[in-house]
C-alpha cells in the first residue's frame, strides 16, 4: 500500500509537469502550395522553422488535405494561392488559406493563432515599405509590446506544478481516507469500537492522523520535485503556502468523510471519490479559464475549495504574493474547509452513535 | 461456454444487486456531461482586464473600447498610474493590463505607430498564452484599420498597400460548438473511470470473500474466468456510451457524421480493453483498497491526459509519446472524434480499430495470465 | 500397512508433502495412503497445520515439496485432471452472499459441469436434504450459521464429486444441524463417495472410519477409532465424589493416575494398573477419604477419543525426531 501512496504523486508529477506542461509545438502540418515560388517556399519554411509546425505532408489537391484531416495525420493545413509570388511582387493583398481541425479542441485554436502570427510577420517582411531609411521598415498602426509578468518564458509546468500540490491533497486524502473508513463499516468492526473504551473522538483522531501524515509527505516530496527537477521558480513563503495547504487538507479531509458516509462499500466508494475529482478539476480553472463559464456554472464555481487554493499556491509561487494581497482567497478557503471538515466530523460522529 | 456464461450471469446479479453503485454508475456520469458540456470551452472571454490610459487622447479611448467590444476583455477598472499595476495582479483582480502609452494620439495621427504595452499575467497559462494571442492580433487588426486610415490620409491608395493575410476556417466544426469539442472525448474519459474500477475490485473481493477457493476448485480456466468477467460490463459500458451519445447529441446538438455500428463497435472492443485493464490490477493486487486506489489511478489521470484529448500527443516529450501508443484510450479518441465529426469510416478508422482489437485480446490473455490459480 | 498398487484405488496417495510458509513449516513431510470409499478424520489442535494439508490435497495451495496423487493424477503437475474429481467446503463460509441459495447452488452447478438434464433433479433432491427447500430464495448471507453450512456442503455435492473435502463443516452450527450434517455424510458413504474431514469433535471422529492425529505438521498416529482407543495405555474409571474439583487437584497428584477430566458431575481417570501395587480403586477410594472427601460410586468407563486425544498426542509429541513407524509403535 505504501509504495502505491508514493506511486500517485509521482505519476501525477510526470503527467502534469510533462504532458499538461508541455507547451503546444510540433503540429502536423500540411501544406498545399499552388504556386511553387520562391516565395511560397519562404511561407513553408517561415512555417516548419517555427519550432511549432512539423510538416507532415504536401498533398496535390483539397482532396488530399481532406483525406490528412479526416485521417488525423495533419491537425492544420495551409493552401498557398496561385499567384502569390506575383502579387507580392505587385504589391497587391494576397490570402493563404488556414485550415484547422476543428474537433481537436484547443490545438486548432492555437495552431490557428500561432499560423496568423508567422503570417503576419511575413507580411511585414514580404510588404516592407519604402521609407526614408533605406533597409528599414517603417511601423504603422499600432505596435504592441505585450509583457508576459512572473512567468515570461511562458512555460506551462510554473504553473502546473504547484497546482500539483493541492491536487496530491485531494486525490491522496479523500480517496485513502474514505477507503479505510469504509473498509471498517464494511467489516463491522466499526461496532467493535463502541465496545471499546476508546472516545469517538480519539479514534476519529487516530484515524485522521496517520492520513494527514501521508499527505504531508506528498506535498513535501512534490514540491523537491518541482523546484529541484523541474525548476519551477519559488518566489513565495514556506509560510503562506503552508497554511494555504493545512486549511485545504481540513477541506479534503471534510470531504473523505462526506464521502465515507455516503458509502456501504469500498468500491462505491471509490467511485464516488473518483467522480469527485474530476469536477474539481475541470471547473476550478485548473484547466480551463473561469472567466469564459457560462455565468450560472461561473457562480458555481465559487463554491469549490480548488479554486482558492489554486490561486494561493499560484500567485505565492510565481509572485510572491502573502496574506494581504490574498487574503479574499485565504478567508473563502477557510470558510470552506471549516464548514466542509466540521459538518464531516459531525456527521461522522452522528453514524457512530448509531 | 458454459461456464463462461454461468459467471457472466454471477456477476450480472452481483450488479444488479449492489443498487447504490448501480445508481453512481449510471447517474453520474451524466451529471458530469451536463456540467462540463455546458461549462468548457477554450475560447477566451471575459478576460479580467485593466487599462491604463497615459494618454487620455479620443484616439487612446477608442482604442480601449475596441478592447472592450472585442468581448475577448472585460475591462473592469481604469488604473491612474503606473505604481498600481503589481498590486493588481499579486492580488489577482486582473489578468490583464492595457497601458496605452502617452502620446498615442499624436503618433497614430501623425501616420506613426501607436505604442501600446499589454502585460499579462503569466501565473496562470492558459489564460497568459491566449491572452497574448488576441491582444496581439487585435491590435494587428486594429492596428491595420489605423494604418489603412493613415495611408489614406497620405492620399496613398489602399489598394497599394499589400497585406499577407490569413483566412482561417475550422473544419468539422464550423459552428465552433464547444460541446463537439468535448463531449466525443468526454465520453472516452467517463466510461474508463467507471469501466476499469469495477473489474479492478473483482477479484480481490473474490479472494476476500473467500469463494476465491471455490473457483480454484472448479474445473474452469482462466480465461474464461476473464472472458466471464468482462462480459456484463462490456455490455453496461457500451450501452452506456451509446446513451452518453444520444443526450450529446439530441441535446447538445452535436453532430453524427459517422456510422454508429462502427462506434458499437469500436466501444465494444474499447471497452473490454479497460475492463481487462481492472482485471490485471485484480489479479495481483493484495488488498480491495489497493485495487481501488490503483484502479483510479490510471484510469482517470492518464486517459484525460495521454489520449489527447485536451493535450496534443504531438507536443509531449517522446518517452510519453510512446507510452501513449500503448494505451488504449488514444485509439478510441480518435474514433469518437472522427465519428461524430468527421464522418470516417473504416477506411479511415480500421487502424484504430485494429489496435482496440489486439489490445482487448492481449489485455484480457494478459489478464488470464497474471492470476494464480492457487491461493 | 498394505501397500496398495499405485493406480485408482486409491483416492489419496500423498508422498512427502511439505509446505513452508516463510519460515514456518506448517506441513512437514506427510506421506498417506488412503484408499476409496473411505471417510477419513483428520483430528489435531489448532495450528497443527490441517487446512494448509487439505488445501494442499484439493489444488488450493501449492506445496512446497512432494507431491499428492488424487485417484492417480499428481495435484502438482496434473491439478486440471483433480479438480473435476473433487470438492471442497472451507473453514470459512465460501459461497456468494449476495446470491440466493437457488442461485449459489446453480451457479456452481453450471461452473462444474453438471449436465443441464439433472440440474433441477439434484437441486431439489440436495435443497431437501439439507432441509433448505424453503429457503431457496433467500440471499445466503441471510442464512444462519448452521444454514449457511449445509448451503455449502449441498454447493460441493452438486456435481457428485467422487472425494470430498471437509475442513471442521460443523464448527459453530448447533447440534441439531450438526447431526443432519452428518446423517447426509453417511448417506455419501453408502454411496461409496470417500470423505476425507478435518475435525475437532471427538464424536464426529467416531463416526469415521479412519482418524489420524495430526500435530505441529506432522502426522502423529493413524488408526480406526477402536483401534485408537486401544491404544491407550491403562484403564478408564468413573468417580463420583463431591466436590470434584477440588477433588481433582488431589488425584493428579496419585503417581498412578495418567490423566483427570470432569464428566458431567464425575471424574474420569486414566489408572495406570502397573503404578498400583494391587487395587488402584480402593488406593484412590482411601486417598480421597482421608482427604475429607465423600466417595461414592466407583465403575469402569470406555476409553474415549478425547482422552486418547490427549495422552496420545502429548507422548507422541515428544518423539517427533523419531520416524513415524517408532512412533506408531509407542502406544503398545
Amino acid at each position: 500500500m505504501l509504495p502505491m501512496l508514493m506511486l500517485m504523486p509521482v505519476l501525477q508529477l510526470v503527467l502534469f509537469g510533462y504532458v499538461v506542461g508541455s507547451d503546444v509545438k510540433n503540429l502536423q502540418l500540411a501544406v498545399l502550395d499552388y504556386d511553387h515560388t520562391v516565395q511560397s517556399e519562404r511561407v513553408v519554411e517561415a512555417f516548419t522553422s517555427s519550432g511549432y509546425f512539423t510538416l507532415a505532408a504536401r498533398p496535390t489537391n483539397e482532396a488530399g488535405v481532406k483525406n490528412l484531416l479526416d485521417g488525423g495525420t495533419a491537425v492544420i493545413a495551409i493552401e498557398i494561392p496561385k499567384g502569390l509570388s506575383d502579387s507580392i511582387r505587385a504589391r497587391r493583398p494576397a490570402q493563404i488559406g488556414i485550415v484547422v481541425d476543428g474537433s481537436d479542441s484547443r490545438t486548432s485554436q492555437v495552431a490557428a493563432g500561432y499560423a496568423q502570427g508567422i503570417i503576419a510577420s511575413l507580411s511585414s517582411q514580404f510588404y516592407a515599405l519604402p521609407s526614408a531609411k533605406p533597409g528599414k521598415t517603417a511601423p504603422v498602426g499600432v505596435d504592441a509590446q505585450i509583457r508576459v509578468l512572473y512567468n515570461p518564458t511562458m512555460r506551462a509546468v510554473n504553473t502546473m506544478v504547484p497546482a500539483l500540490l493541492a491536487f496530491v491533497l485531494l486525490m491522496s486524502t479523500t480517496n485513502v481516507m474514505s477507503q479505510a473508513i469504509v473498509k471498517e463499516r464494511e467489516r463491522g468492526t466499526l461496532e467493535q469500537l463502541f465496545v471499546t473504551p476508546i472516545g469517538r473522538s480519539d479514534y476519529l483522531l487516530g484515524k485522521l492522523v496517520p492520513y494527514i501524515g501521508i499527505a504531508v509527505i506528498q506535498v513535501i516530496v512534490t514540491f523537491a520535485v518541482g523546484v529541484l527537477w523541474f525548476r519551477v521558480p519559488f518566489r513565495g513563503s514556506f509560510w503562506v503556502l503552508g497554511i494555504g495547504l493545512m486549511l485545504f487538507l481540513f477541506a479534503c479531509l471534510g470531504i473523505g468523510m462526506i464521502i465515507s458516509l455516503m458509502s456501504s462499500t469500498r468500491q462505491q466508494a471509490q467511485q464516488t471519490s473518483l467522480f469527485l475529482q474530476m469536477p474539481q478539476m475541470m471547473l476550478s480553472g485548473f484547466m480551463f479559464p473561469i472567466a469564459a463559464f457560462p455565468p450560472w456554472l461561473y457562480f458555481f464555481t465559487f463554491l469549490i475549495p480548488l479554486r482558492y487554493m489554486l490561486v494561493i499556491v499560484r500567485s505565492n509561487f510565481l509572485k510572491g504574493s502573502g496574506f494581504v494581497a490574498l487574503w479574499p482567497q485565504f478567508l473563502a478557503l477557510a470558510v470552506f474547509s471549516l464548514a466542509l471538515f466540521f459538518f464531516g466530523l459531525s456527521r461522522f460522529q452522528k453514524r457512530l452513535a448509531d | 461456454m458454459r461456464r463462461i456464461l454461468a459467471i457472466a450471469r454471477k456477476e450480472f446479479i452481483h450488479i444488479m444487486r449492489d443498487k447504490r453503485m448501480l445508481g453512481v454508475i449510471l447517474i453520474m456520469p451524466l451529471l458530469q456531461l451536463f456540467l462540463y458540456a455546458y461549462a468548457l470551452s477554450f475560447d477566451i472571454k471575459h478576460l479580467p482586464t485593466a487599462a491604463l490610459d497615459l494618454d487620455h487622447t479620443e484616439q487612446s479611448r477608442q482604442y480601449i473600447s475596441a478592447l472592450q467590444q472585442s468581448n475577448y476583455f472585460t475591462v473592469n477598472r481604469v488604473l491612474n498610474n503606473y505604481g498600481q499595476v503589481d498590486g493588481i495582479f499579486e492580488s489577482n483582480q486582473d489578468q490583464v493590463v492595457v497601458v496605452v502609452g502617452s502620446g498615442f494620439g499624436r503618433d497614430t495621427t501623425a501616420g506613426r505607430a501607436g505604442a501600446v504595452q499589454v502585460l499579462v499575467d503569466g501565473s496562470d497559462a492558459n489564460s497568459a498564452q491566449l491572452g497574448q494571442t488576441y491582444s496581439g492580433a487585435l491590435s494587428r487588426v486594429y492596428g491595420a484599420k489605423i494604418a489603412i486610415a493613415q495611408y489614406e490620409a497620405k492620399g496613398a491608395s489602399v489598394s497599394n498597400v499589400g497585406a499577407l493575410t490569413g483566412n482561417t476556417r475550422v473544419w468539422y466544426n464550423p459552428e465552433g460548438k464547444s460541446a463537439s469539442y468535448f463531449v466525443p472525448g468526454l465520453i472516452v474519459v467517463l466510461v474508463t473511470m467507471v469501466t476499469v474500477l469495477q473489474t479492478a475490485n473483482t477479484l480481490v473481493k473474490e479472494k476476500e470473500m473467500g469463494t476465491y477457493e471455490q473457483l480454484i476448485v472448479s474445473p474452469i480456466k482462466r480465461i474464461e474466468l476473464m472472458v466471464g468477467k468482462i462480459a456484463p460490463w462490456a455490455l453496461i459500458g457500451a450501452v452506456e456510451i451509446l446513451v452518453i451519445s444520444l443526450i450529446g447529441i439530441i441535446i447538445f446538438g452535436i453532430p453524427f457524421r459517422g456510422s454508429a455500428l462502427l462506434l458499437a463497435v469500436a466501444s465494444l472492443l474499447y471497452v473490454t480493453c479497460t475492463l481487462a485493464l481492472g482485471l490485471i490490477i485484480s489479479a495481483r493486487a493484495t488488498s480491495v483498497e489497493a485495487a481501488n486506489q490503483l484502479g483510479s489511478l490510471v484510469s482517470f489521470l492518464p486517459t484525460f491526459m495521454l489520449s489527447g484529448y485536451i493535450f496534443p500527443l504531438s507536443s509531449l516529450p517522446w518517452v510519453l509519446q510512446f507510452l501513449s501508443y500503448l494505451y488504449p484510450a488514444r485509439y478510441f479518441m480518435v474514433v469518437t472524434r472522427t465519428v461524430f465529426l468527421k464522418g470516417g469510416g473504416l477506411s479511415v478508422l480500421w487502424p484504430q480499430l485494429a489496435a482496440l482489437a489486439g489490445f482487448a485480446v492481449l489485455m484480457t490473455t494478459f489478464a488470464a495470465f497474471l492470476y494464480r490459480e492457487r491461493a | 500397512m498394505t501397500v496398495v498398487s499405485q493406480d485408482t484405488e486409491l483416492a489419496i496417495d500423498a508422498r512427502g508433502l511439505s509446505k513452508e510458509f516463510r519460515s514456518v513449516l506448517a506441513v512437514d513431510d506427510i506421506s498417506l495412503e488412503i484408499p476409496r470409499g473411505r471417510v477419513f478424520g483428520l483430528i489435531g489442535p489448532d495450528g497443527a497445520g490441517k487446512s494448509t494439508l487439505i488445501r494442499m490435497l484439493c489444488t488450493v495451495l501449492e506445496p512446497t515439496s512432494g507431491d499428492a496423487f488424487v485417484f492417480g493424477n499428481s495435484v502438482v503437475s496434473n491439478p486440471h485432471e483433480v479438480k473435476p474429481r473433487i470438492g471442497y467446503m472451507s473453514q470459512a463460509f465460501s459461497l456468494y452472499g449476495d446470491l440466493t441459495v437457488a442461485e449459489n447452488l446453480n451457479f456452481f452447478a453450471e461452473l462444474r459441469g453438471v449436465p443441464k438434464s439433472e440440474m433441477a433433479a439434484r437441486s431439489a433432491r440436495l435443497l431437501e436434504f439439507s432441509g433448505l427447500t424453503e429457503f431457496a430464495e433467500r440471499q445466503a448471507q441471510f442464512l444462519s450459521g448452521g444454514m449457511k453450512q449445509k448451503l455449502a456442503l449441498a454447493a460441493t455435492l452438486i456435481s457428485e464429486p467422487d472425494l470430498l473435502f471437509l475442513d471442521e463443516p460443523t464448527t459453530g452450527v448447533d447440534p441439531v444441524s450438526r447431526r443432519e450434517f452428518w446423517r447426509i455424510i453417511s448417506d455419501l458413504h453408502r454411496n461409496g463417495i470417500t470423505v476425507f474431514v478435518a475435525t475437532p469433535y471427538m464424536d464426529e471422529a467416531d463416526r469415521c472410519d479412519e482418524i489420524a492425529f495430526m500435530t505441529q505438521g506432522r502426522i502423529i498416529l493413524r488408526d480406526t477409532p477402536a483401534g485408537m482407543r486401544r491404544r491407550v495405555p491403562g484403564r478408564v474409571i468413573e468417580v463420583a465424589v463431591d466436590r470434584y474439583r477440588e477433588a481433582m487437584t488431589l488425584v493428579r497428584t496419585l503417581p498412578f493416575i495418567r490423566s483427570v477430566e470432569v464428566s458431567g458431575e464425575l471424574l474420569r481417570m486414566l489408572i495406570d494398573q502397573d503404578a498400583c501395587e494391587e487395587d488402584c480403586e480402593a488406593a484412590l477410594r482411601s486417598t480421597l477419604e482421608g482427604a475429607g472427601f465423600s466417595v461414592g460410586n466407583i465403575h469402569p468407563a470406555a476409553t474415549d477419543l478425547e482422552m486418547a486425544f490427549a495422552t496420545l498426542i502429548p507422548a507422541a509429541g515428544e518423539l517427533l525426531d523419531t520416524s513415524d513407524d517408532e512412533i506408531l509403535a509407542v502406544a503398545e
